[in-house]
């Protein structure tokens, strides 16, 4: 009987185990690209909205404080998403005739919801709190990123799990003081930027999230040009200086009694 | 396994009990040994191979042999079933697994080849699944928001559950306006806070999809309106409203009661029935009320006022109880006289099984011996046991003259009421612990009278329209009264229901029925407080509710259920209407209606007191009881009531003729036989079971199940005892029994979930026993309870020969956890569990736990994360219970957690065991290693994700599981991460009491405790700091954070000598 196979198959087969090899590290290292890339994760994209709705216009330009319209961000899991009311209240007046707002208006009419389409859309097994986070020192944009600076929406950020871990495995890197945190545009301190921050009442012995004062100005100097008397009814509160992220950030971790590392991280913070 | 083989194996008298359990349908036992084979095991029960410890050759034994057993053994000794002591080969084969009978879903053989192509498949798709992108997901906001409304925070609004003996009142939790959680009113002075089964599960009676949802005529849709047009153009062309007849259930509503009378004022000769199949004909309650706080004895007559709201004044006498209990200092003592074993009984220090007929018999020998003037006792034969507890209850009532309470049961003899009442009087309990109000509900006396005339109306042809209003009467007329040929007479017949049931099919007009959570009405609770009932949510379907009825015939018909209450309650709320009104709709009550004490009216009494005699000792009778799950069947079509293991049977999805294991013998029957039962020549065909206590020559049969119209869960569950139950005695019967072919297939949880181990590792070895009774006999005790005399003597018995010290922490491979902040633990009072399952339905609506069906349940996959194991005692004949509820224990040293490949279980900084779900790849080792079998998988696709009205129900807290998870009590995670929310906003610890978990909040007996184990001040604290409390299987060092409360008993001394074989029994 003849062979079937030639000696050259010797080498095939050595070749093809090698192949094999790198096919399957390459499908691993694609899947894992793929599961991290925009596509799957939607960062960065922007969704057919039925009203091409600036927060660029609104936040930047017309200086509409976030809560205007995503009014339980700080009382709720949900921030909110506004009714057709909100849009009305103003658009009523202004733009009423605009080709643009007619879904918006149509709205009004009808009773029937503006289906807008999440951009921001974690998996029905996570369970997020906007109002702990808000609470305790986390900005809008330090999720939702420069939303004043969109046009149209999109997420900045993945929204992975791996993301959330990050923070949660070392939350000092992004809290900021609580009056800061619909400020879009702040910027972690730095030598050149310090941050002067202040324990409000200790009377208890427990600071409370809201009674940590934060100034970007020196406090000393903003005091005597505003000429307010010295020692008197306002007693003087210690102002600790911060010129970086870290210092400021494991001051307001000890202030704000952020829970530790390990137990921000534990599964059933999230998962229930 | 069939019977016959049992029989083969032990003899011609042998007893082979079986409860259905390990028991599957015949493709699913071959097709499990056909698998087993493939693998070279031998699958045949009754040779366990795989089982080093286990005696193999254990015979199934005769209840003598039974009896010899506990006869033998010294000290106490506890069993979860019958078959558990029989040793069954269906036991044997239930614990030897941790899931009973097959585990495998596929019923065919599943070869190598075939697993790896599966496997390989299914991780080619996991991989894929990794990938795939979620869905586009819409938000829909509001038009305009509704003012108070905080997406993601529940709200709470105040109503009541409208209930025959009594509304319940509540505080409902919803999400968006959607009801999704019911609890107890906690500021009500009536039940504060606590609930029960039936009042937990009307939310998914609200959700069920199988509600009726459109008005029609003869099959047709149709509008409300033309119906209120041509109802009132009817009644009003009668001028006076002869042939006019409303066939209503009891009417509680007083604004109901109210439109009535306005109704009857106008037309005369309409007439109003009332019928409530489950408690026609019962003593009017509310014209006696028990205060159990200063009672130190007291004596039940039949009387199960501990085991659900079947029993007016449930919530209220069972916290009153229970409080009691708490501390061996305030110990009452319970006397039980019963015709069938309720949690009551069981709960009791003493109790006597009687036969129903029997009972008013005792009642008046009881009254003679206590001193009742005027008693007449029929002569009987008692047993000597029988006189020696009759002398000693009476012995003790005369001791606590003033501090003791004699409670005659609903279902007795009227005789039994009368006598009770005089022997409390005698005693001078009156307005002690026994309160006489105003009569609100009269019309129950009348009930059965009142239908039987509206059937001869019928038959007479006097009927021109008659309206049902929430009555199912061709289900659930007596079946001497031949309701249905009657039913035919009435020209047109309009029905009130929440369902096209038995009677909506055949009525000529259908209007579905507003479910109290849609709807304006009012109601009486037991201690009178009215409250009113408001809507949570617009009617899912645009019912009405029996207020457009009566409405629609008076002067102003277009009137609102709103504006009649509105109206009822002008004349009393004080003050400011608008404001008293706003007052009482956010309080949940109205100020200052509760029932006035009246003074006892001494002409009701007779002059001569007599009790009927009781049937021959050898005639067979047969109990009527509402079902403890679905009642009369107005629940048949909730899925959670009927997977619900019934109180001390544990029988879920149908009802069976309850008997005792002499009469079972006697009959030459089998558990899961089916036996015929015949009442006046009626038959109706019914499977056997026996539960321990049950008097003998007795039958218990349950109502409410065997319907045909219920909907897609009720409907075909049991058998049907209306068919036998006729107007002459509802309550109870004598008939006969006869066996006829076939099992029936029951779905009995007693033997799920224990755990097998043989001698090696701890277990009392021969076989004989599952885990938990091996331990509960041995020093580990599961069970540890002391008698009074005991616990004076050694306060510290609960621990006493605990070799395993809790606190050392060295014993263990595993690094040790440290829990700084909160360290949450439950502490849980087995004196004051009552077995009553308010916790586990309430366990159902929070944690959206799936319903299996009983195929399911039979094979041991009920999803429930709570159960109450049912421990008896002593004698097959008189046995004593303990109830323990058993959820997760969140150890600290946790087996589960130390064998999941994939970190599914894991540990959580506060000591929970959290279920990672999305991890879980099912592999059930945290399950086979877990030694309270807690924890529950998902073999299929339980959860409905499809119909559209349960996902309105769904709590949005808590994940809806899919297939192949593992899942199990958390604790209540969702409430603690609330809590733990609003606390750190507030940067301060959580208080204690701020996290309630919902069995906790359901209990009426308050026997649940949960907090904060390392807050030294916390209640919780402090129970497991108590010397009587102790952990369940602490030796395996498993360090539960579920402590549990040693009961201490309060034994008669007379009556202490331990239960005696009845001697009339064999």
């Amino acid at each position: 009987m003849a062979q079937i196979f030639d000696r050259g198959s010797n080498a095939l087969a050595r070749a093809s185990l090698v192949l094999t090899g790198l096919i399957v590290i390459a499908l691993g290292v694609t899947l894992n690209e793929l599961q991290r890339s925009p596509w799957v994760t939607r960062q960065g994209q922007r969704p057919d909205q039925p009203v091409p709705f600036s927060h660029k216009h609104h936040v930047q330009g017309l200086g509409v404080q976030c809560q205007y319209c995503h009014v339980t961000a700080e009382t709720s899991s949900y921030a909110g998403i506004p009714p057709t009311k909100t849009c009305i209240n103003c658009h009523a007046q202004i733009w009423t005739n605009a080709q643009l707002l007619e879904p918006v208006r149509q709205s009004w009419a009808t009773g029937q919801s503006l289906p807008w389409i999440k951009v921001h859309d974690l998996p029905d097994y996570v369970y997020f709190s906007h109002e702990i986070h808000v609470n305790k020192g986390i900005g809008c944009a330090s999720c939702h990123g420069r939303v004043d600076q969109m046009p149209l929406m999109y997420a900045q950020n993945t929204l992975q799990m791996e993301w959330c871990l990050d923070c949660h495995r070392n939350p000092a890197k992004n809290l900021r003081p609580t009056s800061e945190i619909y400020n879009m545009a702040w910027e972690a301190p730095a030598s050149d930027r310090p941050v002067w921050c202040a324990v409000g009442d200790e009377k208890s012995g427990l600071p409370t999230a809201q009674s940590v004062n934060c100034v970007t100005k020196e406090p000393g100097v903003e005091v005597a040009s505003l000429g307010m008397p010295a020692g008197g009814a306002v007693p003087e509160a210690k102002y600790e200086k911060f010129t970086s992220q870290d210092e400021l950030g494991h001051f307001l971790v000890d202030h704000y009694k952020i829970r530790t590392p390990n137990e921000l991280a534990s599964c059933e913070v999230c998962h229930r | 396994m069939s019977g016959d083989e049992m029989k083969g194996q032990s003899g011609t008298e042998a007893l082979a009990f079986d409860d259905g359990v390990g028991r599957i349908s015949e493709e699913h036992t071959s097709g499990a040994k056909a698998h087993a084979d493939s693998f070279g095991i031998d699958a045949g029960v009754k040779t366990p191979a795989y089982e080093p410890g286990v005696a193999t050759t254990a015979e199934p034994m005769t209840l003598v042999q039974i009896r010899q057993e506990l006869k033998g053994v010294k000290g106490k000794r506890y069993w979860r079933s019958v078959d558990e002591l029989a040793n069954t080969p269906e036991f044997q084969a239930a614990v030897e697994k941790e899931f009973p009978g097959s585990p495998h879903a596929w019923g065919d053989e599943v070869s190598r080849r075939g697993f790896l192509k599966f496997m390989g498949a299914s991780a080619a798709l996991a991989g894929l699944a990794g990938c795939t992108k979620q869905p586009d997901e819409p938000i829909y906001p509001y038009i305009k928001a509704p003012e108070d409304l905080i997406l993601g925070k529940p709200m709470y609004f105040a109503t009541a559950h409208p209930f025959v003996t009594g509304a319940v009142p509540l505080l409902v939790k919803t999400d968006q306006f959607r009801p999704i959680k019911i609890d107890g009113n906690p500021e009500h002075p009536y039940n504060q806070g606590s609930s029960d089964p039936f009042t937990q599960a009307t939310l998914l009676d609200l959700y069920d999809p199988d509600r009726s949802q459109h008005v029609t005529y003869r099959g047709e849709n149709r509008e409300w309106a033309e119906f209120a047009v041509e109802l009132r153009n009817k009644v009003i062309s009668t001028k006076d409203g002869t042939g006019i007849y409303f066939l209503s259930e009891t009417i509680t509503s007083p604004t109901l009661a109210r439109q009535w009378r306005e109704v009857q004022a106008k037309y005369p000769n309409a007439k109003l029935i009332q019928y409530d199949p489950a408690i026609a004909g019962t003593w009017p309650f509310r014209a006696t009320q028990y205060s159990l706080a200063d009672a130190d004895v007291i004596v039940s007559l039949d009387a199960d006022f501990l085991s659900g709201a079947s029993f007016p004044g449930f919530h209220k006498m069972v916290r009153e109880y229970a409080a009691r209990r708490k501390s061996p200092e305030t110990l009452n003592r319970l006397y039980s006289i019963e015709s069938t074993p309720t949690t009551t009984g069981l709960k009791a220090e003493h109790r006597l099984g009687l036969r129903a007929s029997e009972i008013p018999a005792f009642t008046a020998g009881l009254a003679k011996a206590v001193g009742v003037p005027g008693v007449e006792a029929p002569a009987y034969a008692w047993t000597d046991e029988q006189k020696k507890f009759l002398a000693a209850v009476a012995r003790d009532l005369k001791a606590h003259a003033g501090r003791s309470v004699v409670i005659p049961g609903l279902y007795q003899d009227a005789s039994v009421e009368l006598l009770a009442l005089a022997i409390n009087n005698t005693l001078g309990n009156a307005d002690k612990t026994v309160i006489h109000g105003q009569e609100v509900v009269d019309s129950l006396l009348r009930q059965w009278s009142s239908i039987e005339a509206l059937v001869a109306d019928l038959n007479a042809d006097k009927v021109d329209w008659l309206v049902i209003l929430h009555a199912n009467p061709i289900y659930t007329a007596p079946a001497d009264l031949y309701f249905a040929s009657a039913f035919d007479k009435a020209k047109t017949v309009a029905h009130l229901g929440s369902h096209l049931d038995e009677t909506g099919q055949i009525s000529h007009w259908h209007i579905p029925s507003a479910h109290f959570l849609e709807s304006w009405s009012d109601a009486r609770a037991y201690d009178g407080t009215a409250s009113i009932i408001q809507p949570m949510i617009d009617p899912l379907y645009g019912g009405k509710t029996a207020h457009h009825f009566f409405q629609a015939l008076l002067d102003e018909p277009g009137l609102s259920p709103y504006e009649a209450v509105r109206e009822t309650w002008k004349p009393v709320i004080k003050g400011d209407f608008e404001t008293g009104w706003r007052k009482a709709l956010h309080a949940g009550w109205i100020e200052g209606t509760s029932f006035a004490p009246n003074e006892l009216v001494p002409e009701k009494m007779p002059g001569i007191l007599r009790a009927p005699a009781p049937s021959s000792k050898d005639a067979l009778e047969i109990i009527f009881r509402p079902d403890p799950n679905v009642y009369d069947g107005r629940w048949s079509n909730v899925g959670w009531l009927q997977e619900l293991p019934k109180p001390v049977t544990n029988l879920s999805w149908d009802n069976a003729a309850l008997v005792s294991g002499a009469t079972l013998t006697k009959y030459g029957l089998e558990e899961d036989d089916i036996v015929e039962l015949t009442v006046q020549g009626r038959k109706v065909n019914a499977p056997v079971i026996v539960v321990p206590g049950h008097p003998d020559n007795s039958v218990t049969v349950h109502l409410g199940y065997g319907r045909s119209f219920a909907g897609r869960v009720g409907s075909g569950a049991g058998f049907n005892a209306y068919l036998i139950r006729t107007s002459d005695a509802p309550f109870y019967a004598v008939g006969s029994m006869k066996k006829v072919e076939g099992k029936w297939g029951l779905a009995v949880t007693k033997s799920h979930f224990q755990d097998h181990r043989p001698k090696l590792f701890g277990g009392q070895g021969n076989g004989n026993n599952s885990l938990e009774a091996d331990e509960a006999i041995s020093e580990r005790g599961i069970i540890r309870y002391a008698t009074l005399d005991e616990y004076k003597a050694d306060p510290g018995f609960a621990n006493e020969g605990e070799t395993h010290t809790t606190t050392d922490k060295s014993n263990t491979l595993f690094p040790n956890w440290e829990y700084k902040d909160n360290a949450w633990g439950m502490s849980i009072d087995m004196n004051s569990c009552t077995g009553c399952n308010a916790c586990i339905i309430g366990c159902y609506a929070e944690n959206n736990i799936a319903v299996v069906g009983k195929q399911q349940v039979r094979i041991g996959r009920n999803m429930q994360w709570l159960r109450i194991d049912t421990y008896f005692e002593g004698d097959l004949a008189a046995p004593r219970a303990h109830f323990q509820p058993m959820a997760c224990q969140h150890c600290e040293n946790a087996p589960c957690e130390q064998v999941c490949p994939v970190g599914a279980t894991v540990h959580t900084p506060e000591g929970l065991n959290a279920m990672v779900y999305n991890r879980c790849v099912g592999t059930r080792y945290c399950s086979n290693n877990c030694p309270y079998k807690v924890r529950r998988f998902n073999f299929l696709l339980y959860s409905d994700f499809e119909t559209e009205s349960l996902k309105l129900m769904r709590n949005p807290d808590v994940t809806v599981r899919s297939r192949g998870v593992m899942e199990k009590c958390s604790y209540c995670l969702q409430r603690i991460s609330a809590a733990k929310i609003e606390a750190d906003k507030e940067n301060r610890a959580i208080r204690d009491g701020e996290v309630v978990t919902a069995c906790q909040q359901a209990c009426p007996a308050q026997a649940i405790s949960f907090g904060n184990i390392n807050d030294k001040q916390s209640k919780v604290a402090k129970l497991q700091a108590d010397e009587r409390s102790y952990q369940v299987l602490a030796d395996l060092n498993t360090r539960p954070r579920t402590k549990y409360v040693a009961a201490v008993l309060n034994l008669n001394p007379e009556l202490q000598a331990g239960p005696v074989e009845h001697p009339a029994k064999g």
